[in-house]
């Protein structure tokens, strides 16, 4: 250990630190709780500059990657991206929880060191280039996840949702552990760059790595609820804490995206056609049941969180569709694509769980009626973000849609890419609906017990203006993506 | 090279199509109730300085032997990490689309102003975004930037029917919005496809402009695939049988101003993207699909023609008919001539003329009577004399009556396709004759007669406002009625220019695989030989 690894690993620290000093506070000033969001945004804020700190000492500028504790750590501008993509979805979610815990009454301090802590699992995750080290961030992740789905404890779904949630967790947690030992097992290294060395070097990979990294990648889809894996989310999403889902919805899915990519580039790296094939093919199947199932399932709900769960699962979808033709060329729409997935799911669901005061029952998309002229404001953030999750221009949910399928249709991948179009023109049909409900239906139900605070607002603003702006400028963004995913 | 904020200041078609946008901001700061007047009066004024700047681009461009150059905003980077390009050009085909569309928004919010009974507000910022979106459309010349503004139209489209329709409205929005959805995301892969190639065969440099996809050329069977992409999505706005079925629903739905806008201007991007993108973008496809679309746009026109005759509303009479002249429009395009293009182009600004007045006029009877049915009406003449003189006369324009507007595209419509296709033109022309019937039974029912019921005998006339709605529109079919050339010459040159390129190109040797061709051997003038906007600075 030496300061440059300290130096790298600051944003995780800065954030576990800041974790704790909220836990002692909650116990020698439970007066202060009301400004631990403060602090907490504060670290959200420390850990950004800590991660640009980090990523502003890598040798070789753009695109080169160090790595630090003895290798087991990367630090480059693509975990930066993804790094500040998370902190991004750990602030705004951070600032649409306030409301809604003053209103329930559950503002405490634990919310912000776990949800903390879960950003710094997060964090280590993304960055991790073994698979152990991937493993144990994984595991402090989920089970802030866990306890946070169940923050609400007084009420009956939310237990059912965080069991549900546990469950299903703790068995794929179980299977990535097995994966991990069949790879190990197969190739004798747990370092996924050693792993790719040694496929690349056998001629046929052994039936023990396939199974192994198979289990992986299944682990890893579980985390994304990719189909067949996504049973969890649905119910879920619908019992967790409203605005804890919008950090549920997409955190996760970042940091397991970018595992989900190095898995697959080990095996790939050169592999032979044959194996490049099967795992594309696999890859492709799996985008095309998360877009149709998605799509189909989202259109029958009538919960506005089950409808976005299963809206997640389509974008997944979308997302996978960069995977299948695996190069580094991926890694541009698959960041963009995650960057207006978290923008437009958390500002959705920061808007949710403002107009709807009370969690212990469903959330009816009827129950917006009319709401588009009550709030004008959070009507017209929910708005954008579901125009830009229908992928409508001028917003960055098109500039994404339109990377990923600019980058199918260069892989060749024309069919895949019409069926993805289509795919999506199934989802502008519920996505308009909530655009139906808030500007064209007459008010049904007279709004009780909301609590539109100042710092859901902003968080509605932010993520909805940020959708905006990004869909009109992604320049500079793009431009800076590409150079630090494309040089190496 | 200009900035963008130079560029929006200056008389350019940047300030055409952002001024709209940018006006817009202020009515989200109007009350959503009791500032209706204000609401109003700011879109109306809004919607007149815009006139305004249009007119004043058309001064400063327009020559004086009455033809009309390329014009250019300076080309400015946008993504160049993709190569698009912000790039915008109005010719003798974009410009009498873009002034109409400029000149109907006034006249749709004066139609509106007692109609639209709530959030003015919203009403009169969708107006102004639809406006924004249909410039954008018109004048793009990066197939990316193109994309973006025609999907930017669906949104402000779907509010104006679904928030201000009538019972239905939700039912026609939506299937409205997921028609040209399916169909514009088809067109998306095609572009995608398109920047692939072209990206290939330039060194690696992407680029979506529309100067460099015209060098592309694909082999017929590629052709075919992109032509469909294009083809469907221009189809379906058009509306070309058997896509159309949103329309009358669409129509029906939306309020008074919806529906001029609608009928005035939206549809004409679809027959503008077949002249502009999907003709001469793949020549060889369109050739060998011209027999089937020729067949189309004749069901179309017959078709369209048929079911307005059996119409007991007068809003879905409109709306078929509608269908039956976009048939019109869309054989005129495809007769690939000359005269029949020039025709097509002219009818297109015919129809959002008389069309346009047509739905104002049903609307305002609507207004008065709350209904559309003709069972309902009868006599009325006699009771509003005014508004039976405008009814007969953008009747008689949209039948095609000599020394009105109608007349005058029809004619060289059909001369133009009986000189390139034959036999087409005689279907055609019956399609003359049915609408006159059909137009004429609507005048019949409503204006002649005894007045059936006692309701329409108070009927007030037309006040002033609607007449200052309804006076500009009629100046207009009578003035291209009788001095047609005067509207005819801007486009031609530019036209003839489209025309020889599309010839050339069906003309040249098939390619095994796709190939782009030389800057220099285009037809189209290389981009620094183009006169370059100057004014304004």
């Amino acid at each position: 250990m030496n300061r440059s690894d300290l130096i790298s690993l600051l944003p995780e620290m800065i954030l576990s630190g800041a974790a704790i000093v909220i836990l002692l506070l909650d116990a020698i000033a439970p007066k202060l709780r009301r400004s631990f969001l403060a602090l907490a945004i504060l670290a959200t804020g420390a850990a950004t500059w800590g991660a640009w700190v980090a990523w502003s000492r890598v040798p070789g500028g753009f695109g080169a990657a160090a790595l630090s504790w003895n290798g087991l750590l990367e630090t480059s501008g693509v975990t930066y991206a993804l790094s500040l993509v998370i902190l991004l979805a750990t602030g705004l979610c951070l600032l649409a929880s306030q409301g809604y815990l003053w209103r329930e009454g559950i503002l405490t301090g634990e919310y912000h060191a776990l949800l903390l802590w879960c950003a710094t699992g997060l964090l280590l995750m993304l960055r991790g280039t073994e698979l152990l080290t991937i493993f144990l961030a994984l595991e402090l992740f989920s089970f802030c996840l866990y306890s946070l789905a169940a923050y609400h404890r007084r009420i009956a779904v939310a237990s059912e949702a965080a069991i549900k949630y546990f469950l299903m967790g703790a068995f794929v947690s179980s299977f990535i552990l097995y994966g991990l030992a069949l790879t190990y097992g197969a190739t004798g290294t747990t370092r996924l760059a050693e792993v790719a060395a040694k496929l690349a070097a056998s001629e046929q990979v052994p039936v023990l790595a396939s199974l192994g990294l198979l289990l992986l990648v299944a682990g890893f889809a579980f985390k994304m609820s990719i189909v067949p894996f996504h049973a969890w989310s649905p119910d879920t999403y619908q019992g967790a804490p409203s605005p804890f889902v919008a950090f549920l919805s997409v955190a996760p899915k970042v940091a397991s995206a970018l595992v989900l990519f190095r898995l697959l580039e080990a095996v790939v790296q050169g592999g032979s056609a044959v194996t490049v094939h099967k795992w594309s093919v696999i890859v492709a199947t799996l985008a095309v049941l998360s877009m149709l199932v998605g799509n189909f399932l989202a259109l029958a709900q009538r919960d506005i969180k089950r409808m976005l769960a299963y809206s997640g699962i389509a974008h997944m979808g979308y997302l996978l569709l960069a995977l299948v033709v695996l190069d580094r060329g991926s890694l541009l729409p698959v960041i963009v694509y995650l960057l207006a997935y978290v923008l437009m799911n958390a500002g959705a669901f920061t808007v949710v769980s403002m107009l709807y005061g009370k969690p212990g029952e469903q959330h009816l998309i009827s129950d917006l009626s009319g709401y588009g002229y009550r709030y004008p404001l959070l009507g017209a953030c929910l708005g954008i973000c579901m125009l830009s999750l229908a992928g409508i221009p001028p917003t960055v949910g098109f500039i994404g849609k339109y990377l990923v399928f600019l980058n199918a249709v260069g892989d060749g991948l024309v069919g895949l890419a019409v069926l993805g179009v289509m795919a999506s023109l199934v989802g502008v049909f519920y996505y308009l609906r909530i655009l139906y409900v808030l500007y064209m239906k007459a008010e049904e139900k007279q709004p009780e017990g909301l609590l539109l605070d100042v710092w859901g607002r902003t968080a509605a603003v932010v993520a909805a203006l940020g959708t905006l702006a990004l869909g009109i400028w992604p320049t500079g963004l793009l431009q800076w993506l590409l150079e630090a995913t494309t040089a190496k | 090279m200009e900035t963008f904020l130079e560029l929006l200041t200056g008389n350019t078609l940047t300030r055409l199509v952002f001024f709209p946008a940018l006006a817009c901001l202020p009515l989200l700061f109007f009350s959503k109730s009791g500032e209706a007047k204000g609401a109003k009066i700011y879109a109306l004024v809004a919607s007149l300085i815009e006139l305004a700047f249009g007119l004043q681009f058309l001064a400063a461009h327009l020559a004086s032997d009455g033809t009309f150059p390329l014009v250019r905003d300076g080309k400015l980077p946008w993504i160049p990490t993709y190569g698009i390009h912000y790039d915008l050009a109005m010719d003798g085909i974009s410009m009498p689309l873009a002034i109409l569309g400029i000149f109907l928004v006034p006249i749709v919010l004066l139609g509106s102003w007692k109609g639209i009974a709530k959030s003015w507000p919203a009403f009169g910022a969708s107006m102004l975004m639809l406006t924004t979106g249909v410039l954008g459309a018109l004048f793009a010349y990066d197939l990316f930037l193109f994309y973006i503004f025609w999907e930017v139209m669906l949104i402000p489209m779907y509010l104006l029917i679904g928030v201000w329709g009538g019972e239905r409205r939700i039912y026609a929005a939506v299937k409205f919005f997921l028609y040209t959805m399916a169909g514009s995301l088809l067109m998306l892969i095609a572009i995608l496809w398109m920047g692939w190639t072209l990206r290939a065969l330039n060194g690696g440099v992407w680029s979506f402009a529309y100067e460099d996809m015209l060098r592309l050329d694909f082999p017929v069977h590629q052709q075919l695939w992109l032509f469909a992409a294009f083809a469907l999505t221009f189809a379906i706005k058009v509306p070309m049988f058997p896509f159309h079925t949103w329309l009358p629903d669409a129509h029906v739905e939306a309020p008074t101003g919806g529906s001029v806008i609608l009928a005035g201007i939206l549809l004409k991007l679809g027959t503008y993207g077949f002249l502009r993108f999907a003709l001469p973008l793949f020549p060889k496809a369109a050739e060998e699909a011209q027999p089937v679309l020729v067949g189309l746009a004749l069901i179309g026109i017959v078709y369209g023609a048929l079911v307005a005759w059996v119409q007991e509303d007068m809003k879905k009479l409109v709306a078929y008919s509608s269908i039956a002249h976009l048939g019109f429009v869309m054989l005129g395009l495809l007769a690939i001539d000359q005269i029949a293009w020039e025709g097509a182009l002219l009818q297109m600004v015919n129809h959002g003329l008389s069309t346009g007045a047509l739905f104002l006029l049903v609307g305002m009877l609507y207004d008065r009577r709350h209904t559309k049915k003709f069972s309902e009406f009868g006599g009325l003449a006699a009771v509003i004399p005014v508004f039976a003189f405008f009814l007969i006369f953008s009747t008689l324009a949209s039948v095609g009556l000599p020394a009105l507007n109608g007349f005058v595209g029809e004619f060289l419509i059909l001369a133009g396709t009986y000189r390139a296709l034959g036999w087409p033109a005689v279907v055609a022309t019956s399609g003359v004759v049915l609408a006159a019937i059909y137009l004429l039974k609507m005048v019949q029912l409503t204006l002649w007669g005894p007045i059936t019921k006692e309701e329409n005998r108070n009927l007030p006339d037309l006040s002033l406002r609607e007449l200052a709605a309804l006076v500009p529109l009629c100046v207009f079919m009578l003035w291209i009625g009788v001095a047609p050339e005067a509207f005819l010459k801007p486009s031609r040159a530019a036209l003839d220019s489209t025309l020889t390129a599309y010839r050339a190109a069906v003309e040249r040797p098939a390619v095994a695989e796709a190939t782009l061709r030389p800057a220099e051997a285009t037809l189209r003038p290389a981009p620094d030989q183009l006169s370059r906007q100057e004014e304004g600075r």
